[in-house]
C-alpha cells in the first residue's frame, strides 16, 4: 500500500502541487497525510474517493481513505 | 451594557441591480440542446503529446459525473446530430468548466473552453454539415489560469463535476445589454471614478431595469432598456475623464510553474488559437505573443493552427514579441545565455515570419540585470516592457512607466514599466486605474495597459473586446486606443526627447528568495553555462583543423539550458514535477557535452588568459581530496586557448604549522571549533581582516508568506535557528599544497560538514560544504564581518561589475537588502579587501562591513520538497592587495569556475585584454563568432593581424575593422571567415 501510494498516486498529486505521504493502513482506513495544493483543496473528499476506486481497481482491495491536512501557517488565517 | 452594531439588512439599490443583472444573464442563451452522448477517456500526460491511459477506457459521460483526474488530460469525444429546430442558426458550443479544453470539430480546431470562457462559436466553421464529430482534450489544473479571476478560484480541485456541453444559440440583444450593463456597474462600483457620476449611473442602470419584466423577459423588453442606456447613459457628456490609455492584448503564458512544460503544449495551443478565433469575429482585434520556443512547439505539433497564425501575422494582427526564446530570469542567467535568447529567438522569427522583434517583452521577469540594454541593443531591440517592478515593489515606488534604460556600458533602450499587472480583463475601472497610476504623463505619452488573462496562457475574451467597443461611448473614461505592442512603443517612446532616464539595475523590491531557492538548479546552469562554452570553443577548434562542427547538438543543449532558464524555473517557484524536468534536462545535456567535449591527452585551458591560479585537478592517485575525489592543487600555468601536460611535483618545505593558530605563507589563522575564523591576520600586507563573525554559518528562520519560494523578508534575522558542534573542527589532511580541517555542524534534522582549505601557493581559503538538509522555513548564509570600511561592495555581473552601496541611508538601500551577484563579490579599502567567490551562489546581503552568502533555503510553496537533500558547494575566501581588478579577482573566478578539460588543442590569437565569452561557428557556418567582453571598466583597443568583420550578436555583419577599439564593459562580437 505504501508502495502504490509512493510510486503511483505521489506523482500524480504532485503534478498538480499537491503532495500525499502514507501513515498507515489498518482496518481497511488508509490515511494519508496531505500537503501543498491538496492541504487547503475545497474539494479534496472527491479525490480521497478517487483514490480508493484506484486502490480496489490496481489492488483489489476496498478500503476508506482519511486525510489528515497539513495546512501551511500562511493559508491557515 | 450589550453593544448591538446595526447593520443594514434591506436591499441597497445597487444590489437591486446587480440582483437582476444576474437574472439578465440566464437568458443569454436563446436555445440549448444538450449532448447527450459524450464519451471520455482518461489519461495522464507523461511527455510532449504522449499519454498514458486509464485502464476503463471510453466511458460515456453524462451530467453530475465526475470528470478528470490528479495530473489528468481526458479525451472527449460525441458526435451530434444538429436538431431540425437549431439548423440554420448561428450555433455555439456551451461548456461550463474549470478545465481547459481545446475543441475541435469535424476535424477542425474550433476554439478553447476554460474557467474564463464557455462558449464557442460553431458555425463558420462547420459548413452545411448537419453531423458534428467533436474531439477534445482537456486538462484541468488544480491552480486555474488565472487566481486573479474571482471565478476560476472556485472551481479549484483535481476532481470537477461534469456539467454538460450544449449546442446553443444566443440571444443577441440580450447579450449585448449584459456587456452594456457590465461595463457600466465596473465603473459605478469603482472609486476611481467621479462620485456623481457613479451616483448617476446607480440611479440610471435601475431605472433602464425597471424596464424588464424579469417574470417573463421578452426581447421587447430587452431592447427597450438597451435603448434606455444608449438614450440616457451613452448620451450623457456631462461627466469627462482624462488621459490616454493604449491597450495591448497579450497572454502571459508560464512555459512551467504549476504545470509541466509538457503541458505548456496544449496550453499555448488553446491560448493561440482563442486568439485566432477571436481575430476571425472582431477585425480591429490585435494579439501580442511572446517566446519563440512557444511558436516552435505550435509549428512542431499542431502546423495547421500555425499555418493560420502564420497569415496572420502577416497581416499585422497576430504579433510576435519579445526577441527571446523564452521569457527568462533576468538576474541568475550569465551575459552570453541571455544574448542567446536573443539569437534564437530572433533567428527563429526571421526565419519563420521574415521580422526581427524590436522589443524585449518580460511582464513577470523578477528584475533586470544592469547587463541587458547592451544585449538588447545588440540583439536587433530598441525597446524593453516588464511590468513588475511597477507593481511588486513592496518598499519604493519605482519612478518611471516610459523612460529610457541605461545600461552597465551606457547603451540605452528605450523602456516601459506599465503601472499596473499585466493581467487584467480591460475593464474601465482597470483602466482608470492604469491612468491614475501613470507617473509619465507629460513625459512618456500614452500609458500602456495589457489585457487578456494569463499566467497558463487564456488570453483575450469576447466579452473584453465587447468592452473595448463601447469605451469611447463613456466621456468618463480616458480615451483609448486598441494598439499592436510595437506600434504603442513606437508612437510613444520613439524619438521622445522628454522621456526621463534610469541609469542602473531594474532591482525588483520582492522575490530576493529566488536567487537562492532549488540551488541544485543554479549549481548546474552555472556549471553547464560555462561548459556550452568549453564544448563550442573545442568544436571550432576541432573544426579549424577538419572536424565537422556539432551545429545541430549543440543548438539542441543550448535550447535546453535557456527553457530551463524560463522565470519560474530557474528561480525556483515551480512543483516538484517541474523540478524533476529540469534535473533530467540538465543531466542530458551533461552527458551530451561530454560527449562533444570528449578527450584528450593533455590539459586544455578554454580560457583566453594563462590560468595562474590554483586549480584542483582531479587524480585517482591524487594527495588531497575534494568532494570525495581524488586529486592535486596545483597551479597549471597553462597559456591562454592551450593544451599541456600538467606535472606536480612535492614541495619538501614545511609550509603550514597547525597549532592554535594556523600558520601558512600568508596568513596566521586562529579557527573557532565551528569553523568560523575569530582572526585571519595577513602575514603580507601585516592586516587583520575579521571584525566579528566571520565564516560563520547563521540559520534563519525564514517565513516570507504566501510567495514562499520567491521572497526573503527583511525581518530573517529575528529569529535565528541553532547551529550545533556536532564533531568540531580537526585537521583532516596537511600535505604539500593543503592543510584541510573539518568541522561537522547540524540542527536536529540536519548535518553541515565543512571542510576548509588553506594553501601553500594561494591567498584563497576554500570552504567545502557538505549538507544533508531537511529543514522546513529555514535560510542558510554563511557571514563575513569584515575589517573593512566601505560603502560599497562590488559585485560580479558576468559581463563587468555593479557598485552596491552597504549602507541603509534610504528606503532605496533598504529595500535592496538582498542581492544578485555572479560569480563574486568584494568589499574593499583602497589598499586591499576581500573577494567571497563562489561556484554556485547568486544571493548576497552587503551591509556595512558584512557580507552575508545565501546558501540554502527550505520553502514549502509551491515544492513542499524544495530543496531537501544532499548538497555539495564551495566558496573561497581572497583577501587581496589592492582593489579587486588588481588583484585579477575575476580572474580568478573564472578558474574557479571553469574545470580544466583534456583536448589537444590551441588557438594562436587569444584576445587577452578581454575575457572571450564564446568562441563558435556561425549560425550559418560562415564565420568563426568570437565574442569578447570588457570586464574590468578600461577603455582601450586590440589591433588585429587582418580584417575582422564586425558583427551585432545576432550575427550580422555591420563593418569590418582590423583594430577593435572597447570602452568599459563593452561586448564586442566579431566574424572570421571560417575559410
Amino acid at each position: 500500500m505504501e508502495n502504490y501510494i509512493n510510486t503511483v498516486i505521489k506523482p500524480k498529486l504532485q503534478g498538480d502541487g499537491g503532495e500525499i505521504d502514507y501513515v498507515s493502513y489498518e482496518n481497511s482506513v488508509l490515511t494519508v497525510l496531505l500537503q501543498g495544493e491538496c492541504s487547503k483543496c475545497l474539494i479534496v473528499e472527491r479525490c480521497l474517493d478517487w483514490i480508493a476506486y484506484e486502490i480496489k481497481r490496481d489492488l483489489g482491495v476496498e478500503i476508506s481513505v482519511k486525510a489528515i491536512r497539513k495546512k501551511p501557517y500562511f493559508w491557515d488565517k | 451594557m450589550a453593544h448591538i452594531k446595526v447593520v443594514r439588512r434591506s436591499m441597497r439599490p445597487e444590489e437591486w441591480t446587480d440582483l437582476r443583472f444576474g437574472w439578465l444573464k440566464r437568458y443569454i442563451y436563446g436555445e440549448k440542446f444538450e449532448i447527450e452522448n459524450i464519451r471520455v477517456r482518461n489519461a495522464r500526460q507523461t511527455a510532449e503529446m504522449e499519454y498514458e491511459y486509464y485502464p476503463e477506457g471510453w466511458q460515456p459521460l453524462k451530467r453530475g459525473d465526475m470528470y478528470f483526474t490528479p495530473d489528468g488530460t481526458a479525451f472527449f469525444e460525441a458526435d451530434v446530430v444538429i436538431p431540425e429546430k437549431l439548423k440554420g442558426k448561428e450555433l455555439w458550443f456551451s461548456l461550463k468548466t474549470a478545465a481547459e479544453i481545446i475543441v475541435k470539430v469535424n476535424g477542425v480546431y474550433v476554439g478553447g473552453v476554460d474557467p474564463n470562457r464557455d462558449r464557442i462559436l460553431l458555425t463558420p466553421y462547420i459548413g452545411d454539415e448537419s453531423v458534428l464529430h467533436f474531439e477534445m482534450e482537456g486538462y484541468n489544473r488544480s491552480k486555474p489560469d488565472d487566481e486573479r479571476n474571482p471565478e476560476s478560484l472556485s472551481v479549484r480541485g483535481c476532481r470537477q463535476i461534469f456539467e454538460g456541453a450544449y449546442l446553443a444559440v444566443i440571444n443577441h440583444t440580450v447579450l449585448d445589454l449584459v456587456y452594456d450593463i457590465e461595463l457600466l456597474l465596473d465603473i459605478a462600483k469603482s472609486d476611481l471614478f467621479n462620485e456623481d457620476y457613479r451616483a448617476f449611473l446607480n440611479r440610471e442602470l435601475d431605472r433602464a431595469l425597471n424596464l424588464i419584466d424579469f417574470d417573463n423577459v421578452t426581447n421587447e423588453d430587452a431592447a427597450a432598456t438597451k435603448k434606455y442606456v444608449d438614450d440616457v447613459i451613452y448620451a450623457n457628456t456631462d461627466y469627462k475623464g482624462s488621459g490616454d490609455v493604449a491597450l495591448v492584448a497579450h497572454s502571459h503564458l508560464d512555459l512551467a510553474y504549476y504545470w509541466r512544460r509538457i503541458h505548456t503544449v496544449q496550453k499555448n495551443l488553446r491560448t493561440v488559437l482563442i486568439q485566432l478565433r477571436l481575430m476571425d469575429r472582431y477585425p480591429e482585434f490585435k494579439y501580442t505573443h511572446t517566446q519563440a520556443y512557444t511558436y516552435e512547439t505550435l509549428e512542431k505539433y499542431y502546423p495547421e493552427v500555425f499555418a493560420e497564425l502564420k497569415l496572420r501575422i502577416a497581416e499585422g494582427r497576430f504579433e510576435p514579441v519579445g526577441a527571446m526564446y523564452v521569457e527568462p530570469d533576468c538576474n541568475i542567467p550569465s551575459a552570453e545565455s541571455l544574448i542567446r535568447q536573443c539569437l534564437y529567438g530572433q533567428h527563429y522569427f526571421r526565419r519563420k515570419f521574415g521580422i526581427t522583434v524590436n522589443n524585449c517583452w518580460l511582464p513577470d521577469v523578477f528584475g533586470n540585470s544592469w547587463i541587458l540594454p547592451q544585449i538588447l541593443k545588440k540583439s536587433g531591440v530598441d525597446y524593453f516592457v516588464s511590468n513588475k517592478m511597477s507593481t511588486w515593489n513592496d518598499t519604493n515606488r519605482f519612478p518611471h512607466n516610459n523612460f529610457i534604460w541605461r545600461g552597465i556600458d551606457g547603451s540605452e533602450v528605450l523602456a516601459c514599466v506599465p503601472p499596473t499587472h499585466f493581467i487584467t480583463w480591460n475593464m474601465p475601472s482597470q483602466i482608470q486605474e492604469n491612468w491614475e497610476a501613470y507617473q509619465d504623463k507629460n513625459t512618456g505619452g500614452q500609458t500602456l495597459s495589457m489585457f487578456g488573462y494569463g499566467d497558463g496562457g487564456s488570453g483575450c475574451t469576447e466579452e473584453m473586446l465587447e468592452m473595448m467597443r463601447r469605451f469611447e461611448k463613456l466621456s468618463i473614461m480616458p480615451k483609448t486606443e486598441h494598439t499592436s505592442g510595437a506600434g504603442f512603443l513606437e508612437k510613444n517612446l520613439k524619438d521622445n526627447a522628454s522621456l526621463q532616464k534610469w541609469d542602473g539595475e531594474l532591482y525588483l523590491e520582492m522575490h530576493r528568495g529566488t536567487f537562492t531557492t532549488k540551488c541544485e538548479m543554479k549549481k548546474y546552469n552555472r556549471r553547464l553555462e560555462f561548459k556550452l562554452r568549453e564544448a563550442e570553443i573545442i568544436s571550432t577548434l576541432r573544426h579549424l583543423k577538419g572536424a565537422e562542427y556539432p551545429y545541430e547538438e549543440i543548438r539542441d543543449c543550448y535550447k535546453k539550458l535557456l527553457l530551463n532558464q524560463f522565470h519560474d524555473i530557474l528561480p525556483g517557484s515551480h512543483i516538484t514535477p517541474v523540478y524533476r524536468d529540469a534535473m533530467a534536462d540538465y543531466e542530458e545535456v551533461d552527458r551530451r557535452l561530454d560527449k562533444i567535449i570528449g578527450t584528450g591527452e593533455k590539459y586544455f585551458n578554454s580560457l583566453n588568459f594563462t590560468r595562474s591560479h590554483l586549480t584542483f585537478i582531479e587524480d585517482e592517485n591524487g594527495k588531497s581530496l575534494r568532494f570525495g575525489k581524488r586529486g592535486n592543487w596545483v597551479i597549471p600555468n597553462i597559456p591562454a586557448l592551450s593544451s599541456a601536460e600538467i606535472s606536480w611535483r612535492t614541495f619538501a618545505g614545511d609550509w603550514c604549522e597547525i597549532a592554535d593558530v594556523v600558520t601558512t605563507p600568508f596568513y596566521k589563522i586562529k579557527f573557532n571549533y565551528d569553523g568560523s575564523i575569530e582572526s585571519l591576520y595577513d602575514r603580507e600586507l601585516d592586516r587583520e581582516w575579521t571584525k566579528g563573525e566571520f565564516n560563520k554559518l547563521k540559520l534563519y528562520k525564514d517565513n516570507p508568506g504566501v510567495y514562499d519560494a520567491w521572497d526573503i523578508l527583511p525581518n530573517y534575522k529575528d529569529r535565528e535557528v541553532e547551529v550545533k558542534i556536532i564533531s568540531p573542527l580537526k585537521t583532516v589532511e596537511k600535505n604539500s599544497e593543503v592543510a584541510s580541517f573539518e568541522v561537522v555542524l547540524g540542527t536536529e534534522k540536519s548535518t553541515w560538514k565543512r571542510i576548509i582549505h588553506v594553501f601553500r601557493q594561494s591567498r584563497g581559503i576554500e570552504v567545502e560544504n557538505i549538507v544533508d538538509w531537511n529543514e522546513k522555513h529555514v535560510l542558510a548564509k554563511a557571514e563575513f564581518d569584515c575589517n573593512v570600511l566601505t560603502r560599497k561592495a562590488v559585485c560580479d555581473t558576468s559581463a563587468g561589475f555593479i557598485e552596491r552601496e552597504t549602507h541603509r541611508n534610504t528606503s532605496w538601500q533598504q529595500a535592496r537588502f538582498e542581492v544578485c551577484h555572479h560569480k563574486w563579490c568584494d568589499m574593499a579599502e583602497t589598499d586591499g579587501g576581500i573577494a567571497l567567490i563562489n561556484d554556485c551562489k547568486y544571493g548576497v546581503s552587503l551591509e556595512e562591513n558584512k557580507m552575508s552568502l545565501s546558501l540554502l533555503r527550505a520553502t514549502i510553496r509551491p515544492d513542499v520538497t524544495s530543496d531537501l537533500g544532499h548538497h555539495e558547494f564551495a566558496y573561497m575566501i581572497m583577501p587581496h592587495k589592492g582593489d579587486f581588478v588588481s588583484a585579477e579577482i575575476n580572474n580568478i573566478a573564472f578558474e574557479y569556475n571553469v574545470p580544466l578539460c583534456k583536448a589537444d588543442l590551441t588557438c594562436e590569437n587569444s584576445f587577452g585584454e578581454l575575457y572571450m565569452q564564446t568562441m563558435k561557428m556561425s549560425e550559418d557556418g560562415s564565420m568563426i563568432v568570437i565574442r569578447l567582453s570588457e570586464q574590468d571598466g578600461k577603455r582601450g583597443s586590440i589591433k588585429l593581424g587582418g580584417k575582422v568583420k564586425i558583427l551585432n550578436m545576432l550575427e550580422d555583419v555591420t563593418g569590418e575593422s582590423e583594430t577593435l577599439e572597447y570602452s568599459p564593459f563593452e561586448i564586442l562580437t566579431i566574424g572570421i571567415p571560417a575559410d
